[in-house]
């Protein structure tokens, strides 16, 4: 397998491979944040934003893998 | 007026030689650059002796001892500044010395034609309705769009009634001004590939026949925009390589223009009971400042809220940018999101140093040693202290750029899959299904300008002093 090849196959699975992990770290704060609100629907407005930053740095690990990918495909052609 | 006014000109010369002596050791080497600084330097010390000089020799009271020494002081310092600036004019480049020397008289000129200009009767009459001063920097921005492309797309107007699609497409544009040279680059694009308009949004879709684009040398693909446009019907000449060079630069100063121009309507003469502008730059500023002032407190929220608010406006206008036919997002490049993340780094850094000291900014970055295990720990907080500050730019530009990058690649590719539905009719159109990403796209523009401005703040919250911020806390849970 040449290098080519090689990045071909690594760069789509790297960005599913960071996805998984990625789409996991959503999940469990969207479950935090919405257990919060539930038991406390008075302080939504501090929760969301709290959560909208950590889904931000959580979603962030997804896009290094996406740029790493717009850094290295001009390489597969 | 007087002394006011100098220091008024020192500072905005020491801001402007700064970036004009980066950009000129960007693109005409370090040494040029720093002639330039030294040129500027040299000529702010010379004025600021030179009012040393006259406010002594002017004061009233006579010649006093104490203002006689300081008048010789300001001599001898002269002297002293013409044998270095003979020094320097031995060892670095004379032009761009003579450069950076002018750069204050330029800016004392400039401040004072600004100066009259704003008092004279013809601006007021000018400004006093928004319409007016909307239609006079419209009519600025036309007249800058037509100039430049019209030179070279002058003679090629006339390919416009060879193919009317072409012109369709581009007479949506002619909202935007630059109706000639766009239609003359439209004409240019409709000889080269098949001419795959999206003529329902005034878009150009890419379709198979990319010349239209300007973007074989790049690689990437994207909606053909102004700048691109032009580009490709120039192409070879050496301003369009410059041009296409530029691209996200010139986007990012005409939203930055276009945010300017928009504050400056709203906010002129203002009404006890607002109207539509008014009313809605008055509820974002509002909104914004609470938010701010409710992670900052009320006292650090006022200093910093004109930063972040102008950051989230800014960014805001920069990622829909793209939404608009014709036009760009300037943060789908990473170049400009760097930029921004990096303003952002030294920002705060500066406020770290000025807030809690240069022993105080270390003792930050060493994890606030206190006790034994505190500085035991202490070599070890420090490289992930370190790194953690270096990487706060890196993530800031790279999930901005990623984010925006990422749905006009979206679009980009659904617009192309619309445009191949329709290919078999041979016709210059595509079903516009790009269009259900427009409310996500503002979705995420909306939310990655947000995070931007929410990191940004929580930034700046972690470098101030934490014993203030403990204490506010505890009062609010008093009250």
């Amino acid at each position: 397998m040449d290098f080519q090849a090689a990045l071909a196959l690594g760069l789509p699975l790297g960005i599913g491979i960071a996805a998984i992990g990625s789409g996991v770290g959503l999940g469990l704060i969207g479950q935090g944040a919405m257990q919060g609100i539930a038991r406390q629907p008075e302080a939504t407005g501090k929760i969301q934003i709290n959560m909208i930053i950590i889904a931000a740095l959580a979603e962030a690990l997804t896009i290094y893998a996406f740029v790493a990918l717009l850094m290295l495909n001009k390489k597969i052609g | 007026m007087g002394l006011d006014f100098l220091a008024r000109v020192r500072n905005f010369t020491i801001a402007f030689a700064v970036v004009a002596g980066i950009v000129t050791a960007t693109y005409a080497g370090p040494l040029s650059g720093l002639g330039l600084l030294a040129g500027a330097a040299w000529s702010l010390v010379n004025l600021a002796l030179l009012e040393i000089l006259v406010v002594a020799l002017i004061t009233p009271g006579g010649a006093s001892a104490r203002a006689l020494k300081r008048a010789m002081w300001a001599l001898g310092g002269m002297a002293a500044l013409f044998a270095a600036g003979a020094w320097l004019l031995f060892h670095l480049s004379p032009l761009w010395l003579v450069a950076g020397f002018s750069a204050p008289f330029a800016v004392i000129a400039l401040k004072a034609f600004s100066r009259a200009l704003l008092e004279s009767p013809a601006w007021r009459a000018l400004v006093r309705s928004p319409w007016r001063a909307t239609a006079a920097v419209g009519a600025l921005i036309l007249a800058a769009w037509w100039l430049v492309p019209a030179g070279s797309l002058g003679q090629r107007a006339g390919g416009d009634a060879a193919h009317p699609e072409a012109a369709d497409s581009a007479g949506v544009t002619g909202a935007h001004g630059d109706s000639a040279g766009v239609s003359a680059a439209g004409a240019e694009a409709g000889a080269h590939g098949e001419a795959v308009g999206g003529a329902e949004h005034g878009e150009a879709a890419p379709g198979e026949g990319q010349a239209a684009a300007g973007a074989e040398d790049e690689g990437s693909e994207k909606f053909p925009n102004v700048i691109t446009l032009i580009v490709a019907a120039n192409h070879g000449a050496p301003w369009a390589h410059t041009l296409h060079f530029l691209e996200p630069i010139l986007f990012a100063f005409f939203v930055g223009l276009l945010v300017c121009a928009t504050g400056f309507i709203a906010s002129r003469n203002p009404k006890m009971i607002p109207g539509g502008l008014q009313n809605g730059a008055e509820m974002l500023v509002e909104k914004l400042y609470e938010f701010v002032g409710g992670i900052l407190g009320p006292e650090h929220g006022k200093r910093f809220f004109p930063l972040i608010g102008s950051l989230f406006v800014y960014i805001f206008a920069m990622n829909l940018f793209g939404i608009l036919p014709l036009m760009d997002s300037p943060t789908s490049n990473l170049n400009i999101t760097f930029a921004l993340g990096l303003t952002v780094f030294i920002y705060v850094q500066y406020v770290g140093i000025r807030s809690l000291g240069i022993v105080g900014y270390v003792d930050h970055l060493l994890g606030n040693p206190r006790s034994v295990t505190g500085w035991v720990l202490a070599p070890l907080l420090l490289p992930i202290h370190v790194l953690g500050e270096l990487a706060k730019p890196i993530s800031l530009s790279c999930r901005l750029f990623g984010n925006i990058f990422g749905e006009d690649m979206l679009m980009v590719g659904f617009a192309a899959l619309g445009v191949g539905m329709l290919s078999f009719t041979h016709l210059p159109v595509g079903v516009p299904i790009h269009a259900i990403f427009f409310p996500l796209a503002l979705l995420t523009s909306g939310l990655q300008a947000f995070v931007f401005t929410v990191l940004t703040t929580i930034y700046i919250l972690l470098m101030l002093p934490h014993e203030e911020h403990a204490h506010e806390e505890e009062a609010q849970h008093a009250h």
